[in-house]
């Protein structure tokens, strides 16, 4: 009865590193604020585009009425969602500030 | 405009229905226009009404124009009659203008609706907790 040898290990590869889960550690608050002001980015676009409409109509070259309004209600819009998430934002700030050991 | 997309999309409605009621105004404006029949009539406007190109909402195509004969009608006192007393009128129906009235500012009116209610209901979801 012949035993058949036992081969050599396989050698262990290096250790894979595991790469930190989304939204923590030190590049989370980087995230944020990149989130925060590209909103800001788009809040400044829709504001300009609502100023150029009003200005257009109270010179009389506006085309359309509706487009105005339309314009003025999304900066509207937007305005709020960027206070609501800046004020999310502070809260939680403060919440953690008040945290005592 | 990618954040509260569906107000946008209701404003292309609400453009390309004021641009239908712009049509038939001057199709109503013009119906009694009458021109020599060596001239050609007035053609009623048509708006073309198509999806947009990025695929968000609808847009003006362009303006189809309708019948270039008119209708001839015998009218010998008219300045304009040639020698067999005819002139040539724009073959526009007033009922049908009158028709397509209604259905353009229904249709502005219901886009407007649309542009509303996403308002409220935007601003319904920015109230989200605020209750505390």
């Amino acid at each position: 009865m012949t035993i058949p040898p036992i081969g050599p290990l396989s050698p262990v590869g290096a250790p894979t590193t595991i790469a930190p889960a989304a939204g923590t550690g030190a590049s989370g608050g980087g995230d944020f604020a990149n989130a925060l002001s590209g909103g800001l980015d788009k809040l400044q676009q829709l504001q300009s585009t609502s100023d150029n409409l009003a200005v257009k109509a109270a010179t009389g070259s506006l085309t359309d009425a509706h487009d105005y309004m339309i314009a003025s209600t999304q900066a509207s819009l937007a305005t709020q969602l960027t206070v609501a998430v800046r004020n999310k934002a502070v809260d939680a700030f403060n919440e953690i500030m008040r945290m005592q050991a | 405009m990618s954040i509260f997309e569906s107000i946008g999309i209701a404003g292309t409605g609400a453009t390309t229905y004021r641009k239908w009621l712009d049509a038939v105004s001057d199709n109503l404006s013009n119906m009694n226009d009458a021109v020599s029949t060596s001239q050609s009539a007035f053609q009623q406007r048509y708006v073309i009404a198509q999806q947009s190109a990025d695929g968000k909402g609808v847009q003006v195509g362009g303006i189809a124009l309708g019948s270039k004969e008119g209708r001839i009608v015998y009218d010998p006192q008219n300045p304009l009659a040639d020698a067999n007393g005819n002139v040539r009128y724009p073959d526009i129906d007033l009922s049908d203008q009158m028709g397509q009235l209604i259905m353009a500012q229904r249709g502005y009116q219901a886009n407007l609706s649309v542009v509303d209610r996403a308002k409220d209901a935007y601003q319904a979801a920015l109230q989200l907790g605020r209750s505390s």
